[in-house]
């Protein structure tokens, strides 16, 4: 471990609730009009979804998404059985009908919601390790641990930090203390506040956030030491002195969310400051081609490699690729070629703003990218020496553990950074002015709607709660380090894979009904 | 006539029925990468060093995993059989990985079918590791061999060939024994062990897993002699290989082919290939490559025109530039072929030695789209003519310079460098070095280069080489010019020089030149001022185009530039602390890399020995250079070194660097302030992202030039190559003296000019050989102009209106308005004093009448695209 985690303290939680009058709960506490307001239910509920102030004695509106809904009702303190006037109703919130989709159910968005609002994990039922999507990570499953194996660590004892630079170069070590960097989310197809907020957070859990291909904000300067600047294939807003800040540099060849599409930003985002930023026309779409013009082969990435590393004599290079089906020798070409991080990128990532034929139909799913690499660096004999990254639909605390033990060394996070910031996946990142949420848009009045320190608290929250999950699930296995699980696909079983009898023993994968 | 051609041609593909095969999987054994590719021809035999330096220069494009070389007419004499046996009979080279399966290999395939003329290991040095190999190569034995006449008349009997000719039967009897012994030996085994390398006559290819040179080294062939020679730097992305199968060249029948490249499309030429019972054994590209080439060549007998359009179809706006006539048999070409058309980027290096017709050739031909660098050169004089062709022009620079040093017919600069411009209706995207007997009856060959529609590429007559053999030369004007030089080398305005060079330097010998060259070394010696002054005299001779009279102007320009090197190593050491303007420091002294101190105001920096790129590069000596207080630079000695300018960071208006010699890839991309004059040509990829700063290049310039530029004002004086400006943002002002190959300013995004935007200026002109500058016969040649741009605008010199609508995708046409021209104006002044291109003689005057700007240029802008 190097100086800057050992120096590295958990960072504070901070409550932080929705920015939205009404939280989405899974449940909805009602009230009517036979409340004679006692101050009873107040009194008994632990979760605080009654609340009642000392000077009014008026009853509030119940604050429905802490409800733990019927389990309850086993409770001596369940509101509704002791209401005396039966003035109280809990019900399963029909919304959940409409919200979310079979990636990203209902029950995932909710529990990031209370992760990030408490860092916590959620106390309410919501199955946010799980989605619907009848494949995939939804599948896997850790084996069931031998309890003799457990250790018992303070979660402040465990270690999940992973290193970025395993070449052994003359470059600089880095350390970043969770396995997650934010992905790149470029000024114009975010809201400011929310790229200031995930550096600041980035900052507060030592680890790294990604400008995306959109120019270098001023306002992220504070926080160099936490940003990645993207390289894409528009090379828009790049130039010599934002490759000067950063500590690490990411080539964007392609995503898995289009591979062989380039970027695109529609005409009606580029507003003036995001045509000022990119230094390009008002009002017109962007194109980032694909590929990068002066990259098409190995040897040219060779050269463009030896390039960022002659402007900045001390960046880490990281190299973002899709998953073609020969992502293996994809990423080891790149690793050859000087690169301190390869970074696979497969399906299901992406916003709204990528089409769903390309989302869905052509890279390869990380789940299947993430061994094959792996295994082939391993054979190479050069596993030990470049940093493994995956991203591509690595929702939940979970996912990531599971994408660690197929063999990455860590993984990207965009989606869920944005989730935990009240994204609901409406999936219409790209259209008009922008995103209900205020966080996809750079439209003077939407793209304001969040602060930087909500932003950057709620994000914080997150991460906080997802480590908790990845040291109980350390402990559980007898490990003290995240780097131990590295590769462990012995530890996972498939679902599909089980006779019947083993699978019952594991929880079933969800299975909703969702309207889309 | 035409029938029985067919029916041979069916006889011909049903005798390969047979064959066995494996199922072609869908990948390729390797991914690779383009790669570094080389290659020369000459009229004289040339030892197989001299490819060697060129290789060693492009280790950056190779990865040390796989490398490979080919030559062909070769001597007789190295190889110690009579010259009829060389032409006549087969020269196979069996690589055996495996050495225990000789003798079983050579009672299956060789003994029975061949009469073996001679036969024998190809000698090796003892140690592979001694030069740095790591695995050893394979054990080469060559045999010269003809088929025995009964197998021969069996074989012709059993395929119905007795309407192929004789000769070509048994060509096909070679190759077929070659693909059984490949099956049996190499592609159906898990473990390989062994493998043809080539079968042709006055021919052959060796690879190894190391680097290309290592070939040369490990088989002794430094002194062996060859017409012709090529080599392959590979770059597999897999690490860990123990046999160079997967290596260039590959051979067909009577040619070695590399390639510098990826096809998207391997398995569907796979298949169409199959059609035609072609089947693969070594699963790369450039196996399929070369077996287009060989069933276009040997089966369908096609010229080579047609071969070249099967395999780079020509197409769009070049398409209908085409005579009719042609674009009737192109398109019967592009109807039958188009499916085995590699798609991708790919650039191929073809060596072929064509028995029947007497001739050997050198050919590069490039993709329709120009994905892969390449550049190609010629020498010619009367004792000796070569034409080159590398993916780097240093690599071409490296070649002479290594053959001249050793044999003064050379001369280290060449009569004329050019780029193809790939599936195109000017050039065809491929030109052909070709060497005949010259006819005098002494056996001496003749070279001749034409481009894909047979056109010749013609140096000016009538001009001489500097002879080095001659006597010392004795100039009888030395007093004079000796004279003139002291005169004027401490004068604070040079022009007087100028105007006397300009107005002599036509009529000078060389002796006069040489002369000249000396008087300057002597009279730089007096001061700084001195110094500088013969610096600038000699960059202004080297970098001017003017009538050389009966020089040579390659001649000339090597006197001019030898003598400049000589007077940047002649300036006092950075650790002397001579109290001069100048300081010099090469890789040997970088050490002593110190502050500047007293006066000393100029860094000169011998780039020679650094390494190309990586901690030991220049570029990295001059970054620490500029933060110990350096501000000036004088940079020479380039052998290809990338990153000149680049990671100075922002806020460097006060630096400038002169930049000599054979400078690399991606200079200047990236600077934000600075000024980089590069004196000769350039490379590819320069001025990326770059921001502010000026560029001016004296010469060419390559591929993907200021690929997503922010701003800077940059001046070319010749062409540029392909894909210049896409994606430029900002306010970059560019002018380009020549023309672009294809793609100028693509997504062009640079605001609006008359506003403070950006825009490049196309003036489409060249010099003659006279020094003379007129318009090119087109001021753009391509389609693809300006293409989806949202910004920005393209000012071009068109007087004849020559640029049509067909050629725009999104922009339009517009007139010039004062507003325009008062924009322009000032960086055409600019243009004037760096390059002497004169607005009002040479811009503005057409046909030899001065015109008004709006009849001369025209105005290519954005119109508004579809939002979405």
């Amino acid at each position: 471990m190097s100086d800057n985690t050992t120096a590295w303290k958990l960072p504070e939680i901070v409550e932080t609730p929705s920015r939205f009058r009404n939280t989405i709960g899974k449940f909805v506490v009602k009230r009517n009009s036979k409340c004679i307001s006692c101050g009873l239910c107040a009194e008994i509920c632990p979760y605080g979804v009654h609340l009642r102030y000392e000077n009014y004695d008026k009853s509030q509106r119940p604050v429905s998404h802490k409800c733990i809904g019927f389990k309850c009702k086993e409770n001596s303190f369940y509101c509704v059985k002791n209401c005396p006037q039966g003035a109280l109703s809990v019900k399963e919130n029909p919304l959940l009908e409409t919200l979310g989709d079979y990636r990203w159910t209902a029950e995932m968005l909710l529990g990031h919601f209370a992760m990030a609002e408490t860092g916590e994990v959620p106390k309410v039922d919501l199955e946010h390790n799980l989605g619907a999507s009848g494949g995939g990570f939804d599948k896997i499953r850790f084996k069931h641990p031998d309890p003799a194996k457990a250790v018992t660590l303070s979660d402040e004892e465990m270690d999940t930090s992973i290193e970025l630079n395993k070449t052994g170069d003359d470059r600089p070590k880095r350390t970043i203390s969770i396995p997650c960097y934010g992905g790149g989310m470029s000024f114009g197809s975010t809201a400011l506040p929310v790229i200031i907020g995930r550096a600041r957070a980035a900052k507060r859990l030592n680890t790294l956030t990604c400008t995306g291909e959109g120019g270098y904000p001023p306002d992220l300067l504070p926080y160099k030491e936490h940003v990645i600047t993207q390289v894409a294939t528009g090379l828009f807003g790049v130039r010599e002195e934002t490759i000067k800040y950063c500590p690490v540099m990411e080539f964007k060849y392609a995503q898995g969310a289009k591979p062989g599409l380039g970027g695109h930003l529609l005409g009606e985002k580029v507003t003036e400051a995001v045509a000022a930023m990119r230094e390009t026309v008002v009002g017109s779409s962007l194109f980032s081609p694909f590929p990068f013009h002066s990259v098409y082969s190995v040897e040219d990435h060779k050269k463009h490699v030896d390039w960022m590393k002659e402007i900045n004599n001390e960046v880490l290079v990281s190299v973002k690729v899709s998953t073609p089906t020969d992502v293996d020798m994809v990423a080891v070409g790149a690793y050859y070629a000087g690169a301190h991080i390869v970074h696979i990128d497969g399906s299901y990532g992406g916003t709204g703003a990528a089409p769903d034929i390309a989302k869905k139909n052509i890279a390869m799913p990380i789940e299947y990218a993430i061994p094959k690499v792996h295994n082939f660096l391993k054979n190479e004999g050069a596993r030990d020496k470049v940093t493994l990254i995956a991203s591509g639909g690595i929702r939940s605390a979970m996912d990531v553990a599971k994408a660690i033990a197929l063999g990455a060394d860590g993984v990207v996070i965009g989606t869920a950074e944005i989730v935990a910031v009240e994204c609901v996946r409406c999936s219409n990142c790209e259209s008009g002015r922008g995103c209900a949420r205020g966080i996809a848009s750079t439209d003077p009045e939407l793209g304001f709607m969040t602060t930087e320190e909500y932003c950057e608290q709620r994000i914080v929250n997150m991460y906080m709660a997802w480590r908790k999950q990845w040291c109980d699930l350390l402990r559980s296995l007898g490990m003290t380090s995240i780097r131990e699980l590295v590769g462990r696909s012995d530890l996972l079983v498939h679902l599909d894979y089980l006779d019947e009898q083993e699978r019952a023993t594991y929880q079933p994968a969800p299975s909703y009904k969702v309207i889309i | 006539m035409k029938t029985n051609q067919t029916d041979t041609i069916q006889k011909l593909l049903a005798s390969r029925a047979g064959l066995p095969h494996i199922q072609t999987p869908i990948a390729k054994c390797d991914e690779e990468g383009g790669c570094g590719v080389t290659g020369f021809m000459c009229s004289i035999p040339v030892a197989g060093r001299h490819i060697y330096e060129p290789s060693v220069q492009m280790h950056n494009r190779g990865n040390g995993k796989g490398g490979g070389i080919a030559a062909v007419g070769l001597s007789a004499e190295s190889l110690g059989i009579p010259q009829d046996v060389l032409e006549d009979h087969y020269l196979l080279q069996v690589a055996y990985i495996d050495p225990t399966c000789k003798e079983e290999l050579e009672k299956r395939f060789i003994l029975p079918n061949f009469n073996v003329h001679t036969s024998g290991m190809i000698p090796t040095i003892s140690d592979h590791t001694a030069i740095g190999l790591e695995v050893k190569p394979p054990d080469v034995c060559r045999y010269f061999v003809r088929v025995k006449p009964d197998v021969l008349a069996a074989f012709i009997k059993e395929h119905h060939l007795e309407t192929l000719p004789e000769r070509k039967a048994e060509d096909e009897f070679v190759s077929q024994n070659t693909y059984r012994l490949n099956q049996a030996y190499y592609a159906s085994l898990g473990d390989k062990q062994a493998f043809v390398l080539s079968h042709g006559r006055n021919i052959m290819i060796l690879k190894v897993v190391g680097y290309a040179e290592q070939a040369t080294q490990y088989y002794c062939l430094e002194d062996f002699k060859a017409h012709g020679w090529i080599a392959h730097q590979r770059y597999p992305t897999r690490g860990r290989l123990w046999h160079p199968g997967g290596a260039h060249p590959f051979s067909g029948m009577h040619e070695a082919l590399v390639h510098n490249g990826d096809f998207a499309n391997y398995h569907a030429v796979s298949e169409y290939l199959h059609q035609y019972k072609i089947h693969q054994q070594f699963l790369t590209d450039t196996e399929v490559s070369v077996q287009l080439l060989d069933l276009y060549n040997r089966t369908f007998e096609y010229p080579l025109e047609y071969i070249i359009e099967a395999i780079a179809p020509t197409t769009e706006y070049d398409f209908d530039s085409l005579p009719e006539e042609k674009q009737k048999v192109y398109r019967y070409i592009q109807s039958q072929h188009t499916a085995g058309s590699p798609d991708g980027p790919w650039f191929f290096i073809i060596a072929r030695n064509d028995p029947y017709n007497d001739f050997m050739q050198l050919l590069g031909i490039t993709d329709t789209a120009m994905l892969r660098p390449q550049v190609f050169a010629l020498l010619e004089r009367d004792e000796v003519q070569i034409g080159l062709v590398c993916s780097e022009k240093q690599a071409i620079d490296a070649t002479l310079q290594n053959l001249a040093k050793e044999d003064p017919r050379f001369c280290p600069v060449a009569d004329k460098y050019w780029n193809a411009r790939g599936g195109s209706s000017t050039d065809g995207g491929a030109f052909a070095f070709t060497i005949k007997d010259s006819g005098k009856g002494d056996g001496s060959k003749v070279l001749s280069t034409e481009n894909k529609f047979g056109e010749p590429i013609v140096l000016p007559k009538g001009q001489e080489h500097f002879d080095v053999k001659a006597p010392v030369m004795v100039s009888d004007k030395a007093s004079s010019i000796e004279g003139e030089v002291s005169k004027h080398i401490e004068a604070a305005d040079l022009s007087a020089l100028k105007a006397y060079c300009m107005a002599n330097i036509t009529a000078w010998t060389f002796a006069d030149v040489s002369a000249f060259c000396k008087a300057v070394v002597k009279n730089a010696g007096k001061s700084d001022t001195a110094k500088a002054n013969a610096i600038e005299i000699l960059t202004y001779l080297s970098d001017r185009r003017y009538d050389s009279g009966k020089k040579k102007l390659s001649s000339v320009l090597d006197m001019v530039r030898t003598t400049l090197t000589d007077i940047f190593m002649s300036f006092p050491k950075l650790s002397e602390k001579a109290g001069s303007r100048y300081s010099y420091i090469d890789w040997d002294s970088r050490d002593t890399l110190r502050s500047p101190e007293g006066n000393e105001s100029v860094l000169v920096i011998n780039a020679r020995a650094f390494e190309p790129e990586g901690p030991n590069c220049d570029s990295r000596l001059m970054n620490k250079a500029f933060n110990l207080g350096w501000k000036h630079y004088i940079c020479f000695g380039y052998k290809g070194q990338r990153f000149t300018g680049c990671g100075f960071g922002p806020k460097t208006t006060d630096v400038t660097i002169h930049v000599y010699d054979s400078s690399g890839d991606y200079l200047a991309s990236g600077i934000d302030g600075l000024e980089i004059q590069v004196h000769g040509n350039a490379q590819d990829q320069l001025g990326q992202i770059m921001k502010s700063g000026k560029l001016v290049i004296h010469g060419d310039v390559g591929q993907t030039f200021m690929y997503g530029a922010k701003g800077g004002e940059v001046y070319i004086m010749g062409n540029a190559a392909g894909r210049p400006l896409i994606n430029a943002t900002g306010k970059p002002r560019v002018v380009i003296n020549g023309t672009c190959l294809d793609y100028l300013a693509e997504s062009f995004m640079a605001g609006d000019p008359l506003n403070g935007g950006g825009f490049a200026i196309l003036n489409g002109m060249a010099y003659d050989e006279k020094g003379k500058l007129k318009a090119q016969d087109t001021p753009y040649p391509g389609s693809n102009l300006f293409s989806l741009a949202s910004g920005g605008a393209i000012y071009m010199r068109d007087p004849e209106r020559k640029i049509v609508d067909e050629q725009l995708n999104g922009g339009s046409f517009a007139r010039l308005s004062d507003a325009d021209w008062a924009l322009i104006l000032p960086y055409l002044e600019e243009n004037q004093r760096l390059f002497g291109i004169r607005v009002d003689d040479d811009l503005l005057t057409v046909n030899g009448e001065k015109k008004h700007y709006s009849d001369v240029y025209i105005k290519v802008h954005a119109v508004a695209l579809n939002k979405h």
